[in-house]
Formats: C-alpha cells, structure tokens, sequence
C-alpha cells in the first residue's frame, strides 16, 4: 500500500513531456526545422503505425533534400550507422518514440 | 639442275630487273648487309678477283660525279606529247590535227614505268651493286636456304636484319662497291655455261616475264622470287608498300578521376524508454534552472532600479526641501539686514523733490555683488520681462590689455542681494546678453571670443549652456558686442541677430539641438582695400559695435559701428544700408528706441555726446555732452521724454526733454570716479527703479526720485485719456517746437555746466 501511495505521489508529480528533443544531430538549421516538423506530424498522422510514420518522413525528407534517406521510429531500439555527415538528426518525442533520421547513399 | 635453273632466273631476272634510286644511307646499309653475308662464305673467296671490269664503251665519270644526287621532278607536262601531231582521218581524206589528249580518254600502247632506269646506267650499276633488284652472290651457301622462304616469312626477316650489322658496317662505300663488283661478275661468269644448257626452258620464261616485266607488283614479284633469292623492296614515295600508307593510329588510353566522397560518420544508440524519460528529465530540468536564473535577473533589476529611484526621490526631495528651506532663511536673513533699504525702497521719497522744481535726485539702494567675479567689469545688465524684481548681469571685461580667462552670467533677486539667484560660470568674457521675453528663462549671451550662447536658466548649473554656436565652423571673429533675440522664423524656430567687431550681422536660429548660423550683413567701409603683405587687396569691414531692431518693423535694424557711423540696414538687404549717418566719432556704445514713438532713437558714443535722433533726418534732434565716454543710454519706460545714460567717470545723467531740453534734470554719482566705471544701465519696466553695472563686478540698483517720473496730467477737456497717449502727445508737442523752425545745431550743441 505505501509503494502504490508513492507511486501515486510521484505519478502526480510527473510531467509528461511530448515535446520533440533533439538527442542528437549536426543537420543544418533549416533542415533540422524541417526535419522535426516532419516528424512530429508523420508520428501525430500516424501514432498507431511507426512504419507508416517513418516511411512519410522518408519520403518527405527524399523529396526536400534528395533520395536516400532513412528514418526508424520506435520505441526500444539499437543502432548503429554510418551516415553523411550534416544529415542526421536523432531525436525523441512523444515521450516514448525515438526517431532517427540520416542520409547514406 | 634446280642450281641451275636458279641461275638461269637469276640471269633473266638480271636483264628484266627495275633498279629504282635509293638514299645513299639506305644504299649503304644495304650493301653492308650483303657484304657481310659474303664474308659468311668463306668457300668462295679465292674465286673473287679483285679487279674491277667496265664497258668499253663507258663513259668516264670523276668519283665526284658519281656520287652526286640528281633529283627527279614530276611535272604535269607530258614529255611525250608533240605539239603538232597529225594523223590521217579516213572519213575525210586527209591528215587532220589530232586532239590534245585529255586525262581519262587517253589509252597507253606503252607504259614506261617512271622509275625506270636502265640497268647499264651508272646507277643501275650501283643499285645492283648495293644488292637491290638481284641478288650480289650465286646460289651456294646459306642463302639458297633463303630463297625457298614463302614471301610471308621473307617480310618477317626484313626488319631484324639491319638491326644485325656485321662490325664491317663501318666501311666506306668506296670499299663496298669494290668488293661487290668482282662477285657480280662472277655471277655472270658462272651463269653463263648453264644458260646453253637450258636455254629452250628459259625461252617460255622470258616470254611470261616480258608480258609485264616493269609492274613492280608484289603478286608478279612473288612469282619470280619463288625460284630466285628474294629482291629487296626500295621504300621511297614512287615505289610505296601499302603498309607504310597506314596512318599512325593513336594509342587509346582511359583517364579516370575519382573526387572525394562526402564525409560520412558513424553514430549509434540505444532508444529505450527508460533512456527517453531520462533525457526528457533532464531537459526540463535545464529549462527549469534557465527560467530561474532569468527571471531572478529581471526582478533583481526592476527592484534595485526602484530602490535607486526611491533613494533618488528621497534625496531629492530633501534637497529640494532643505534648498526651500534655506532659501527662506536666506530671505529672512536678508530682509532683516537689507530692511531699511526694504523700507526705502518701498517708502521714501526725497522731499527735496518738491522744493526744486525740475530737478530729481537718484536713492542708492542694493548693490549686487558675486565674490568670484570681483576683478570683472559688468558688461551687461538686463532686467527679467516677466519678473520685476530680476535682472540678468552679464560678467566679462573691458580692460583688454589685462583681459580676464573667464566670464559669468547672473541672475539677480532684488529679494537677495547678497547672491544671484543663478550664476553660472562661462569659459570667455560675457560681453552681452538678452533675454527672450516668450520665454523668461532663455537667455542668449555673446562671447568675448566671439562665441554665442543660449543659457536656460531652469536647468541644472553642470548643463551649463543649451546651445552653442559652432567655434570651428561658424562663430564671429570677434567680439560679441550686443545680441537680440528677433521674431521666430518662419519655421517657428525662435532666432537671435548678434554683431560682432568682425563687422558681421549674424541670425541665429535655435534649432533643436544647434544653432544655424546666417549672416545677414557685412558692414563695407568706404575705405579703398589696403593692400596686403604679398600684394593682395584687404577689405576692411567697420566693426560692429550696436544693433537695435526696430519696434514695429521687424526687418529694420540699425547697426552702430566703431567709426561712429549709424547704418539703418534691412534684413532684405545683405549688401546695401537702407540709410548711413555719420553719428559720432567715436564708438557707438548704443542705439535705444524710444518706447513711445517709434521714430525717435537716442545713441550714445565714446566721443562723450548722446544724441537724439529721428528717422530720416541726417542731423539730430538734440545732442548732450557729457563730458566722459557714455557707456549706455535707455529711454524711460514709463515716460516719453525722459531717459538715462550712464557714463565712464561714474555718473548717471537722468534727461528728461519736457522739462529740460538741454540740461539734464538729474545728475549724480554712482560710483567713485577715480576707481570705477560705469558701462551699463537699464530701467525697470515697471518699478521706478534703475540698475547700474560698474567696472569692477558691481551693479547699483538707485530709486528715482519723484520729479525724475513724473506723469503727464491729462487736460482738463479730456479726462478719460490713457497715459499713453499723453505721453505721445507731449513727445509730438516737444517734436514740433524741435523740428520748426528748421533744425538748428547751435541750440542744441550748447554747453551745459557739470555739476
């Protein structure tokens, strides 16, 4: 019973945070802007599916700066890449969904 | 018997044979070649006699002959065509001219090959000899082996041979041509028993070799070289093989370049929940510690701006209270010592004035002093348009051989005596000074060094002055000797005219900020240009010593100089002088109109005289003699007729023209004449009192005694009239007796005796 309480005490202190944050990126500012706001579009248009979210960035960023992007959205995921310096952006938002998105062609 | 045979084609081949010119480099190799392949066969060098065996009927040609090149040259004529060629036609019976043939209908009966030559020539000799065209040696030794050869492998060996010289290569040609004769001969020695033998067998040849001996074509050369030692081929332009017509081909080759690859880097990750909310966390952590740090900042400023404002409200208000406060001491402190003076000045009258008609007396009262000013001379003195009781002190210096580094403009209370009210300290001598009367606390001053100011007398002491005149760009040159404030522009901008002892008229207008200066007026002498140090022409301006505008006329100003002359000059006029009077001889100190008829002026000089003029007339209308410089005149406020003028031996003259037209009515020593001067005075608009600048920084303040205001009684016909205009009325009246009879100088240039 005290466990729960506290958790109780602790769920009400918890803010839930959606914004988007960047982890990680070196993409330019324009391109970066661009890049959060795909995504938090793909992932609000599409929160039930992360392949769907992930493939309308794809095609947006391809469209925008040129083929061969990558997006992966999730949850609980390890990476490790190789990607073209300047286009990678690494971010999470939503609280819960990682979204990596580089460039290697 | 295939031995031979193979003499016997050597021997048909050797009459057939087409010997072509060679280089002689090329021969030489050649025949090196064929040389050393004689050297090879031993067997046969006791055959070689070594004597040479020519033709009877040779010619005798010198070695030098011999050797020399003749070159061939191919023309388009053809040798062969004789000009006037006839055949006889047939058809008609006679001979005719045949055509000149043309290229293409020609048909050759015979074909004589170019590069023929005849073998007995000397050079055919020498080819043969070289070993072109038949073979130098017979057929035993190595070379039979040779001659079975396909054409093909023949081809092959012809390259590497010259590659392979014997080490006699080196020989002379002279030497090779000796050695080879002797073989050739012998050829044809041993040739010849052989030939009877097979001589039916040769017939059929010859006739198959005859058909077409001179083609030089590879196909029939073939044949023969079957059964006879292959002939060397001559590379030149005539006799080409097709392999040389091969035109070089360029070798290919493949150019690659690679750029750099974009740079690429390598990132990895870990996404788990856990990893996610941390980061989150601590992003809004940071977020929560920058909103703190910034808005501490913001509060820390705002409250220790309103705890500064508090403090400065604080203080200033006890400053202000405190300053109230001594000012009232000040007052009270004042009054009780300056209380008899109070009470005069309020009270007493001289009684004497009712005992002696048309004399007046003057009542010292305060003097005004300011401790650091001392050693100055008052320069100017103003009293306030809009405060009765305050007058402005100009503080400069006109002792210019000693002159001071400083001036001072003050602001005097008659309330307080013992302080000026305002005084602020200025970096050159005040010379002059005038107060806007739009607006009391605007106080324009001129510069000894030629500067102009505007003092606004609300601010602080430390913003000293509000407006300055630009010392590089536009100020005089000169003394500032008088300022007015004028009318404002059209812009509305508030102005002020200065004249300077650069004999230049100036307008300032007091734009926000800064001053703008225009020069109204040049004032030109009539002196010729004197001539400067290097031969140019030096115009000499008279220097500017008074202005006075007029009152009504607002473009109309008069200008006092330092010759004595009285321009009347408009604003509308930057070159010529509405009117010149020459009105003294000595500096004109000032020019005052009258309060009452704007026609009518007063000026005083340094030439010791006042006169009063009136516009128009050359001459004026009365004239005193004081007796010592005049330093300022002023017509009375109050009255028409009277005015003052102070004078440099310390005395006051007090005029009044309707009461006396030559003396004045009231003479009387202010100041000591021995130590000071005094140069300035003026009237007070509306209290019957009159202050007074000395030479050493003190201003006198004297009541006038009653018989020196004296109003006009209106007539008895008409009571309701306003004093103003009996006062014009009495001026108009004394006018008159002036003016008519005609203007007379004796009347008024009558002595009077100085008291």
């Amino acid at each position: 019973m005290g466990e729960e309480a506290a958790a109780a005490g602790a769920a009400v202190e918890k803010v839930v945070h959606t914004y988007p944050l960047i982890r990680h990126t070196d993409m330019s500012e324009e391109m970066r802007v661009e890049a959060i706001e795909l995504s938090v579009t793909a992932c609000e248009k599409f929160s039930q599916n992360n392949e769907l979210a992930a493939r309308m960035v794809k095609e947006s960023m391809d469209k925008k700066f040129g083929p061969a992007f990558h997006v992966v959205v999730g949850e609980s995921y390890g990476f490790e890449i190789t990607y073209e310096c300047t286009t990678i952006c690494y971010m999470y938002f939503g609280g819960n969904q990682a979204i990596c998105i580089w460039k290697c062609s | 018997m295939l031995r031979a045979m193979v003499k016997r084609a050597l021997k048909r081949d050797d009459d057939t044979v087409l010997i072509t010119k060679t280089l002689l480099r090329l021969n030489q190799k050649e025949s090196s070649k064929s040389r050393s392949n004689l050297v090879d066969d031993e067997a046969l060098e006791w055959l070689k006699p070594r004597t040479l065996l020519k033709p009877d009927e040779q010619e005798d040609v010198p070695e030098a002959e011999l050797d020399e090149e003749v070159g061939r040259f191919l023309t388009t004529i053809n040798p062969q065509w004789v000009a006037d060629e006839v055949a006889y036609h047939y058809g008609q019976g006679k001979f005719v001219k045949k055509p000149k043939p043309s290229f293409g209908k020609a048909y050759p009966l015979y074909i004589y090959q170019g590069t023929a030559i005849r073998k007995d020539s000397e050079e055919a000799k020498a080819q043969i000899a070289a070993g072109y065209g038949m073979v130098g040696f017979d057929d035993a030794g190595p070379k039979k082996v040779k001659v079975k050869k396909s054409a093909a492998e023949e081809e092959e060996e012809e390259e590497p041979e010259p590659e392979a010289p014997p080490p006699e290569e080196a020989k002379h040609e002279e030497e090779v041509l000796e050695e080879e004769k002797p073989v050739e001969t012998v050829e044809e020695q041993e040739a010849h028993p052989v030939e009877e033998e097979h001589e039916e067998a040769a017939e059929a040849e010859e006739v198959i070799e005859e058909a077409a001996p001179e083609e030089h074509v590879e196909g029939h050369e073939e044949e023969v070289i079957a059964i006879k030692p292959r002939v060397k081929k001559l590379a030149n332009q005539f006799n080409f093989c097709e392999r040389a017509a091969l035109t070089y081909n360029l070798p290919r080759r493949s150019v690659e370049t690679q750029t750099v690859p974009p740079p690429r880097a390598t990132y990895g990750a870990t996404v788990l929940q856990c990893i996610i909310f941390d980061f989150y966390q601590e992003d809004y952590a940071r977020k929560q510690r920058e909103k703190e740090e910034e808005k501490p900042k913001r509060l820390r400023k705002k409250a220790r701006k309103h705890a500064k404002s508090a403090q400065q409200i604080h203080d200033e208000q006890l400053a202000q209270r405190i300053r109230e406060a001594w000012t009232i001491l000040e007052r009270l402190v004042n009054q009780n010592i300056y209380d008899d003076i109070a009470q005069d000045y309020r009270y007493w009258d001289d009684p004497s004035d009712e005992f002696r008609e048309g004399m007046g007396s003057l009542l010292p009262l305060w003097k005004f002093q300011f401790e650091p000013m001392r050693s100055h001379a008052v320069c100017d003195v103003q009293w306030n348009p809009h405060y009765q009781d305050l007058f402005a002190v100009a503080y400069g210096s006109l002792d210019f051989t000693q002159q001071q580094k400083q001036g001072c403009l003050c602001l005097y209370s008659i309330k307080n005596p013992a302080y000026p009210e305002y005084a602020v300290i200025t970096e050159s001598p005040v010379i002059c000074l005038d107060v806007f009367k739009e607006t009391p606390y605007l106080i324009c001053v001129g510069l000894y060094d030629g500067n102009v100011c505007v003092y606004n007398a609300q601010l602080t002491l430390e913003s000293s002055y509000q407006y300055k005149s630009d010392s590089v760009r536009d100020k005089h040159s000169n003394i500032v000797w008088e300022i007015r404030w004028g009318a404002r522009l059209i812009d509305g901008e508030a102005s002020f005219f200065s004249i300077s002892g650069d004999g230049r008229v100036v307008q300032w207008a007091v734009m926000p900020g800064e001053l703008q200066a225009t020069t109204i007026i040049t004032l030109r002498t009539d002196l010729p240009p004197l001539p400067g140090p290097d031969g140019t022409l030096l115009t000499v301006n008279s220097c500017g010593s008074c202005i006075c505008f007029h009152p009504e006329k607002a473009d109309i100003f008069m200008v006092g100089t330092e010759d004595g002359m009285i321009y009347t000059c408009s604003l509308k006029y930057n070159r010529n002088y509405v009117r010149s009077v020459q009105g003294h001889h000595m500096p004109v100190y000032r020019i005052h109109y009258n309060y009452f008829n704007n026609s009518i002026y007063a000026s005083c000089s340094g030439d010791w005289r006042v006169k009063i003029w009136e516009d128009g007339r050359d001459e004026p209308l009365f004239m005193f003699e004081l007796g010592s410089p005049v330093g300022d005149v002023k017509w009375a406020p109050y009255s028409s007729t009277v005015f003052a003028a102070c004078t440099a031996d310390g005395k006051v003259y007090v005029f009044d023209l309707n009461v006396n037209k030559y003396r004045p009515i009231c003479v009387q020593a202010v100041v000591s004449k021995k130590t000071k001067k005094l140069t300035r005075i003026d009237f007070n608009p509306i209290l019957p009192i009159v202050v007074c600048g000395d030479t050493k920084g003190t201003c006198h303040v004297v009541k006038l005694s009653p018989n020196l205001r004296v109003m006009c009684k209106p007539p008895k016909k008409a009571q309701g009239i306003e004093q103003r205009t009996l006062q014009i009325m009495k001026l108009d009246k004394l006018l008159s007796l002036v003016r008519d009879p005609p203007f007379q100088t004796g009347v008024v240039d009558e002595k009077f005796e100085d008291d």
